[in-house]
């Protein structure tokens, strides 16, 4: 009998196939459009994410706050402003209280700086061993502006590619403790990205927006190349690399082009717009290192293209399953 | 343009001009075939040099008999095994070890034989099977776990040993002639170890250019201009352009570490089959670690998966993309053969990175 | 079919563990493969056992297929 792997959650092709299977088993083809959140009629934007994490606190935030800032960034990457928060906590018995209020507390923390709020929820505790400790489901609902219709359908040939910030601290960050590696200076960049998006949303050549979480910087813009029938086109040498994650990668033989991010956002803008979008975002601290990485291209529909820092050129693929650290 | 651009595009032009008929080189190391392709170093060769990825990558060449050992032990209760990354998806007959730990089997993921030995030492009752694979690079730290664990007495650590050694696949590669081979990228750092005299034959008795080379792309096109320099002069050698790590002795003292444990032992390849004194097998003092003599298990050979062109990938004779399952049947999300599971695997390199050559963008 | 990576002792522990570094990343790493290394030595670790010391020159071979390179396709000098 097939069972589900660990790789099927990682966010690569496997997470594909567990998605149609469930979305194949509903009326209608719902979701299709595969965007980070759902906007309904009336401009209300909605998401929904669980958060399992190991180990629960890390290097620049912990379960509490990345539950807050995962929801709220899916909301704002398609230009709506998070507002409220619905909150399902499953917890372990035995779990430290003490434990549970310092999560909660990062969790109110990032909602009182975004001005969300927490608007239902649900607890339950599980027998001991049918949870890992903690897990947390939000679901953040939110409100579109300016821009109502980002998404990747506007995607087109000649748009620009914005990175805001290194790509993959937070998966760096999570692989660095798990294999017990102390890193000087690497920390999760888990944030909530709202404040400086919403300073480009005001940019009429601004197309679509994606944060790059799961899957990683190289899953965000394979999934654009994909849907939006283009070719991309990236320069490794332009990409604002993090050294520590980097080393981490490294010395894991990770793939840093596949490592999440919680608060690194990719940006389609038109050519036009696109160093007034660079100037806004590097106005913000959480943008301070963005850099534009690349371009869409008619040719080469649905393929990803790296020029690497050796002058060759190659493909960039979604990683299969869960990233593995390997010797060779 | 950046500075290692530019040096870049000399080599390459170096290695245009040097070209003046077709030639195929073989990389022999898996972390050779990933860097070429991560860095899309083909993109920037000469039509004129064809480079096949070798038997180099020791997830790959590990036979299918070897993991259903793997699998078989992880189901027995009470057993921990611990391997590396790299082993988790590779498919044996009827599962893998990343099957296994989904299924509940106690499989864990390492980065060093010293952590597997960890886990023995704090886990008094669970018996460990560390599954060691590797070739000369990483054979030497599974010995001196073996002789940690041997001289504290650690009971509950067990060892399925499936090393296997460079040279000996590399003579077996040299006399097909079927592969016709003009010169062969030696892997770096499995010559750390064993310095460059095991090489000599190559160019002696086979005539086959030889370098020695690194990592970097820079260090590899270098490689790569020295092979063709050779072969143009007609003056077939092993050079070492990995001065930094390798010594012409390589390092003697791992080299006795590894004496003291293993002995030359006959080993099977996936895809190149039985080739005698490529394994390193356990010596008798040491026998009581030989984690398929105290669980008493067995490695069956198993015919590979149908269609399965591993073999000839691995050999050089067949490009990934010539095989009929390469991107439909066979893909990173349902592999069929280990090449196209192992992250250095070349029919997976081949499939995420593009095979290049003149045209990256082909898949 | 190796991957390894330098790293700088920065502590040895006793005679085969050593703490090191590579970047900004600290790990410990076992050092019995290779004897006689000391403070600030660099060395090759592959699967957290270090395997030869680094040197710091490249060899003659490399500098000497530069030179070559340079002759036949640069331009004289870089």
């Amino acid at each position: 009998m097939e069972t589900l792997s660990i790789g099927h959650g990682a966010g690569g092709r496997l997470t594909e196939e567990l998605v149609s299977l469930i979305l194949g088993r509903f009326p209608g083809n719902p979701v299709a459009d595969r965007e980070d959140c759902a906007v309904l009629p009336g401009g209300i934007a909605v998401t929904i994410d669980g958060y399992t994490v190991t180990p629960l606190a890390f290097e620049g935030g912990d379960i509490g706050s990345l539950c807050i800032c995962g929801s709220a960034n899916d909301l704002s990457v398609r230009g709506a402003k998070p507002l409220y928060i619905a909150l399902g906590v499953i917890v372990e018995e035995g779990f430290p209280f003490e434990d549970l209020a310092r999560f909660m507390t990062s969790a109110g923390e990032v909602c009182r700086a975004l001005g969300i709020e927490l608007v239902t929820g649900d607890t339950k505790v599980v027998p001991r061993g049918q949870a890992d400790g903690l897990f947390l489901t939000t679901c953040a609902i939110g409100k579109t502006g300016a821009h109502p219709g980002l998404g990747t359908r506007n995607i087109s040939p000649g748009d620009v590619i914005l990175l805001t910030s290194p790509p993959g601290m937070h998966g760096a960050t999570i692989a660095a403790s798990r294999y017990g590696l102390k890193v000087n200076g690497l920390s999760s960049d888990c944030a909530a990205l709202w404040p400086m998006l919403e300073t480009l949303l005001p940019l009429e050549g601004l197309k679509c927006m994606r944060d790059c979480t799961r899957g990683g910087l190289g899953t965000v813009l394979c999934e654009w190349a994909e849907s939006a029938k283009v070719g991309i086109e990236i320069d490794e040498t332009l990409i604002p690399w993090d050294e520590a994650s980097i080393s981490v990668c490294d010395l894991l033989g990770l793939d840093p082009l596949h490592m999440a991010g919680e608060g690194c956002a990719a940006v389609v803008v038109s050519p036009e717009e696109a160093e007034a979008a660079l100037e806004l975002a590097k106005n913000h601290p959480l943008g301070k290192r963005a850099s534009i990485i690349g371009s869409v291209t008619e040719e080469h529909p649905g393929y990803v293209g790296i020029h690497t820092a050796s002058g060759g050129t190659r493909l960039v693929d979604k990683p299969v399953g869960e990233e593995l650290p390997r010797i060779c | 343009m950046n500075d290692t651009r530019q040096r870049i595009a000399l080599l390459s032009k170096a290695l245009d001009l040097l070209t003046d008929r077709p030639i195929k080189v073989m990389e022999v190391c898996g972390t050779h075939t990933v860097s070429i392709f991560r860095q899309g170093l083909r993109s920037l060769l000469p039509p004129s040099l064809k480079l096949v990825s070798g038997p180099g990558c020791p997830v790959c060449v590990t036979d299918q008999g070897e993991i259903d050992a793997a699998v078989s032990l992880a189901g027995i209760n009470g057993v921990t095994v611990a391997t590396y990354g790299d082993m988790l998806r590779v498919p044996g007959s009827g599962s893998s070890l990343m099957n296994e730990r989904a299924r509940g089997r106690d499989v864990r993921i390492v980065t060093s034989a010293d952590q597997a030995l960890e886990i023995a030492r704090n886990e008094k009752t669970r018996l460990i099977v560390f599954v060691a694979v590797g070739f000369e690079t990483t054979a030497p730290s599974t010995a001196s776990v073996i002789l940690d664990a041997h001289r504290d007495r650690i009971s509950n650590f067990t060892v399925l040993d499936l090393h296997k050694a460079v040279p000996p696949a590399l003579e077996a590669l040299a006399s097909d002639a079927d592969i016709d081979l003009d010169a062969l990228l030696l892997p770096g750092h499995v010559s750390v170890i064993l310095g460059l005299s095991p090489y000599g034959f190559l160019p002696e008795r086979y005539g086959i250019a030889c370098a020695v080379a690194g990592f970097e792309a820079e260090e590899i096109m270098l490689g790569l201009v020295e092979v063709a320099r050779q072969i143009k002069e007609g003056r077939p050698r092993v050079a070492s352009l990995y001065g930094q790590a390798v010594r012409a002795e390589g390092n003697p003292f791992a080299r006795s570490l590894v004496d003291r444990v293993f002995e030359p032992g006959d080993s099977s390849w996936r895809g190149l089959g039985e080739i005698p004194l490529s394994g390193y097998a356990l010596r008798e003092e040491y026998s009581s670690m030989d984690a398929l003599k105290r669980l008493d298990i067995s490695i069956r050979r198993t015919p590979p998966p149908d269609g399965c062109s591993c073999g000839e990938v691995l050999r050089g004779v067949m490009t990934p993309r010539e095989c009929p399952l390469f991107g439909n049947l066979c893909n990173p999300s349902h592999p069929v053969g280990p090449c196209m599971v192992s992250g250095e695997g070349s029919c997976a390199a081949h499939f995420r990175f593009s095979a290049g050559g003149d045209d990256p963008w082909k898949r | 079919m190796c991957l390894a990576i330098p790293h700088r002792i920065l502590r040895l522990f006793d005679d085969k563990r050593a703490l090191a570094s590579a970047g900004p990343v600290e790990t410990e790493i076992r050092v019995d493969l290779v004897p006689g290394l000391e403070i600030g030595d660099v060395v090759l670790v592959h699967a957290g056992f270090a395997i030869e010391r680094l040197l710091e020159e490249h060899g003659q071979e490399i500098e000497a297929l530069w030179e070559e390179v340079r002759r036949m396709a640069g331009t004289g000098h870089e």
